[in-house]
């Protein structure tokens, strides 16, 4: 046997695998999406484009995802960085392990059982309720868009500080004094080595938030109150509610393309930065 | 199956139901007279429906049964009961409509033993062929003619029966009467009104296209089952208007409503019961414009993989008894009338359970059409990404 | 900073603290605590359908990574060894795998299969003997399985390609030198080299599957995973038995992790 042969015969089953789960899917996904909705729903085979012309009626899903994705991964990168600085920086390396663990743990909960508990957090036995205690009424909090931030925030947090702690605590401490021996600010230290030299983290934790983001469902069903709609909420409908296979395919179809094409610019954005500072190592 | 001491024929029954309906007779002599009523109850205990639960022994019918069906439905005690007389444990899976139910059906193996369709949807499951028909036989405890016939009727398809009568009831509005200043509400004009001005960001309307476009339809005086495009472009653009006012766009209602969180709903019979018995400051209306009537069934879907534990559980849900602990849990009227035999008067009086007739006149039951209409369907998902 | 972590803790975990407290709560409702009770572990615990939604689930994640973290380090080592037209399609496809919402690899796979199955099916009944009832190809654990297996498969390549990436290739090189066979190298090299990737993969490909809803909700046919339970408990109007459930999750979590670390200090130990 040569080493190709056995090369090849090792890919097989993971190839096979891909293949019937992921290219037979995608493409089943794709011929569906120029077809045409049966009368009482599922998908009859046709070519039309009819499906993709429809895509305007999902404008409002698309529109959503598209600011509370960017704005979702903004603001749990804005809340994980001094968290994952903290830890990688100052926090004393006895205790850092341990810390960097509790960052972890709630992720190894079901987002499921931790979006639960803002529900009650957020409803009106909760939060607002302290709030009256405190004189501000009439706030109300579950089922807006704020909400569902929180619980993006929340339920992504962990997955931001990780990459972020790992780049920060990779970093040659001794800079930081130089910088400093120097006479630089702590701010000016911070811009111009800290934060360059914690691109690659900032750069994986926002990625992996984003895509997971893009696809969001359970958090806008379940603190949106059905009113924060994303396009995975509008796949869910369209696939387990009205059945219209057709253009629930161009819906799915459209999102990829949307990701592959914001993925791929994002990364060649990144990797440019990256460039212009030869000593930062991306992912 | 032939029964010749039942407390009245269903020719009877129908002519005093149309006594009823035209409002020569009061709903008390309805009632009594078609057994619907406490005047039945001496009646009842000689009624053969009553016979004791045949019983099984533990392992017959397998160990397990899966039912799809609608939130806060049932009484929890009965399935124990279930479970302790035939040893199979019953597993509940509740949906927030009718579409979601079948969507389930259509996309195979979904693995339910019995369903609780809603009338409108049984011709659609049938011309599907995701629904098996119903051999009484094994129902021992059905008793057909011990039905009023409107609540009855979409259980058979072209003479063949798929499914049997669970509860009737109404499709209302429930609001916390804390919030009104004394105004009482008795319309959907009111519904939506009040929702964009005092009770703005406090109003919930069902995650379900048959009753909120519905009853949209209502506020202008169309057909709750109306798929004119005109009429349902009205209906768009009255919940558009409301939507930034509505607290949740939901099925599930009851936990906002009792917090607090809500204090106004589209709200289906027995919720209403539920929230009113437990808070009586949560008023259960119906819209004088009219609304939903419906009738829910029991029915097994084509293929149900424990087909004897489901006939096993629907005849136990059937037994009057049964039946009985199960209204006085979940608050939805039956159409058994060996069932009302054994209720307590007060709640076979009660007005949320059997509206006034005037009002009970207006509603319509939903029609197959709207089920699978795509334009109903999308003006949903428009209202919902909106 | 110091006070600012705290507060990022206090996030982390009041809302757990919140579940945990309402675990023990008397009453029936979520929203109100009326008297401590751990009644809701007893139903939990005696619910036959947690307890199969918790073996299922335990069970899909199992074999799927299981198998995911077999056939994806054996495509990560043979990937090694190839360059040109196959390792461009399998990077594309990892790429893909990696990148694409949850959600669509669900819908992908739902109506792939279903489309799959109602060609494969009626074949199938063809070519069955007369009289006996041919196998029906439908929805379900194995569904489950082979879609977590894709998506985590993807993931484990990664790892172990990583850690593969970082080895001395000298080290293979000498090996084989020695006249060792490919597979006496595999064994006795390269194994122990990325064994650590691959345990690591492993254990994500587990974590992930038990706690994905989004899959399943669409490709479980009728199996019902701890997720599902519980989004459909969520939706039931909850009950605390669902913070009874939550609480027992996280606190296994907890000693799984306090029992790892525990063992890989000692190990650390005994090398030293």
């Amino acid at each position: 046997m040569t080493q190709r042969t056995r090369n090849l015969l090792l890919l097989a089953p993971a190839g096979t695998w891909f293949l019937v789960m992921l290219i037979v899917p995608l493409t089943v996904v794709l011929v569906f999406s120029f077809g045409e909705r049966g009368a009482s729903g599922g998908y009859v085979p046709a070519f039309t484009l009819e499906q993709y012309a429809n895509l305007p009626a999902r404008w409002a899903a698309f529109k959503n995802t598209l600011m509370l994705a960017p704005i979702g991964t903004f603001a749990a990168l804005v809340i994980a960085y001094p968290l994952a600085y903290y830890l990688a920086v100052l926090a004393s390396p006895k205790w850092k392990t341990m810390l960097l663990v509790l960052v972890i743990v709630p992720f190894w909960t079901s987002i499921l059982i931790r979006s639960y508990a803002w529900i009650f957090l957020l409803g009106g036995r909760g939060i607002p309720a302290l709030l009256e205690l405190i004189g501000i009424e009439g706030v109300r909090l579950i089922n807006t868009p704020f909400a569902v931030l929180v619980g993006i925030v929340y339920g992504y947090l962990p997955l931001m500080v990780f990459p972020i702690f790992v780049s920060l605590d990779r970093l040659d401490k001794r800079l930081l004094e130089a910088s400093s021996d120097l006479g630089a600010t702590r701010i000016r230290t911070f811009l111009q080595v800290t934060l360059p030299l914690s691109l690659p983290g900032i750069a994986t934790g926002s990625l992996l938030v984003f895509i997971l983001l893009m696809g969001e469902y359970l958090i806008p069903a379940l603190l949106g109150g059905g009113k924060v709609f994303f396009v995975g909420n509008a796949l869910v409908d369209l696939f387990l509610q009205s059945r219209n296979w057709a253009f629930g395919s161009a819906v799915a179809a459209t999102l990829v393309i949307i990701m592959l094409i914001s993925v791929t610019l994002y990364m060649r954005l990144i990797s440019k930065l990256g460039a212009q500072r030869e000593d930062v190592s991306l992912m | 199956m032939q029964r010749d001491d039942t407390p009245i024929s269903k020719k009877k029954f129908m002519e005093e139901l149309y006594r009823y309906k035209k409002g020569s007779v009061s709903r008390r002599h309805f009632l009594g007279v078609t057994g619907l009523g406490m005047a039945s109850a001496v009646m009842g205990a000689a009624v053969p429906g009553l016979r004791p639960l045949p019983a099984f022994a533990a392992g017959d019918i397998g160990d397990r049964v899966i039912l799809a069906t609608w939130p806060n439905y049932h009484d929890p005690a009965n399935f124990d009961a279930f479970t302790e007389a035939t040893g199979a444990h019953v597993q509940v899976n509740v949906f927030g409509s009718n579409e979601e139910m079948l969507a389930k059906l259509q996309a195979g193996g979904s693995g339910w033993d019995v369903y609780v369709p809603t009338n409108y949807t049984i011709s659609t499951y049938v011309a599907e062929d995701l629904i098996e028909p119903l051999d009484t036989s094994r129902l021992p405890n059905y008793d057909a003619t011990a039905y009023d016939p409107r609540f009855a009727e979409a259980g058979s398809v072209d003479g063949t029966l798929y499914a049997v009568p669970k509860n009737w009831g109404t499709t209302g509005l429930a609001y916390n009467s804390k919030h009104t200043d004394g105004v009482k509400l008795d319309s959907w004009k009111q519904f939506f009104d009040i929702t964009k001005e005092s009770f703005s960001g406090r109003t919930m309307v069902h995650d379900y296209q048959l009753t909120t476009i519905g009853n949209a339809l209502k506020y202008f005086g169309y057909s709750f089952n109306s798929v004119d495009p005109a009429e349902l472009a009205d209906a768009e653009k009255l919940l558009l208007e409301v939507k930034p006012h509505l607290f949740a766009i939901s099925s599930d209602y009851q936990p906002a409503m009792r917090n607090g969180d809500a204090w106004l709903t589209m709200c289906w019979t027995g919720d209403g019961k539920q929230m009113n018995t437990d808070m009586p400051e949560i008023e259960f209306v119906l819209g004088k414009e009219g609304g939903e009537l419906w009738s829910d069934y029991y029915a097994i879907p084509k293929g149900a993989p424990h087909m004897d534990a489901a006939y096993a559980l629907i005849n136990f849900l059937l037994d009057p008894q049964v039946n009985a602990k199960e209204v006085l849990a979940h608050g939805y009227p039956s159409a058994d009338a060996h069932t009302n035999a054994l209720l307590p008067a007060e709640l076979l009086n009660d007005p949320i359970l059997y509206p006034a007739q005037e009002l009970l006149s207006a509603l319509e039951f939903g029609a197959a059409a709207t089920l699978t209409d795509p334009n109903r369907a999308e003006l949903m998902a428009r209202f919902k990404s909106a | 900073m110091r006070l600012y972590s705290i507060f990022v803790y206090l996030f982390l975990y009041i809302p757990i603290g919140v579940i945990a407290v309402f675990s023990f709560n008397a009453g029936r409702h979520a929203s109100q605590f009326q008297g401590f009770s751990t009644q809701w572990y007893g139903k939990a615990l005696n619910n036959p359908f947690v307890m199969d939604a918790l073996q299922t689930s335990l069970t899909v994640a199992f074999f799927s990574a299981l198998c995911a973290s077999l056939f994806g380090t054996m495509a990560a080592v043979a990937l090694q060894g190839i360059k040109g037209p196959v390792r461009t399609l399998f990077d594309g496809l990892i790429y893909i795998a990696v990148m694409i919402p949850g959600i669509v690899i669900g819908i992908a796979t739902l109506i792939g299969l279903v489309t799959l199955f109602d060609l494969v099916n009626p074949a199938i009944a063809a070519i069955w003997p007369e009289g006996a009832k041919p196998p029906q190809l439908h929805m379900g654990m194995g569904s489950l399985i082979a879609a977590h297996t894709m998506f985590t498969m993807a993931l484990v390549v990664i790892i172990v390609r990583a850690r593969l990436a970082g080895m001395d290739r000298s080290l293979t090189e000498a090996s084989s030198d020695l006249y060792a066979t490919p597979m006496g190298t595999f064994r006795q090299v390269t194994l122990p080299m990325i064994l650590p990737g691959v345990l690591a993969g492993f254990l994500l490909s587990f974590t992930f599957s038990f706690d994905d809803f989004i899959i399943a909700f669409f490709v479980a046919g009728s199996e019902t995973t701890l997720p599902i339970y519980v989004f459909s408990s969520i939706r039931r109007g909850v009950t605390p038995e669902i913070n009874a459930i939550g609480t027992m999750v996280l606190a296994a979590s907890l000693i799984m992790l306090i029992t790892a670390q525990i063992l890989l200090r000692r190990g650390e130990k005994r090398k030293s």
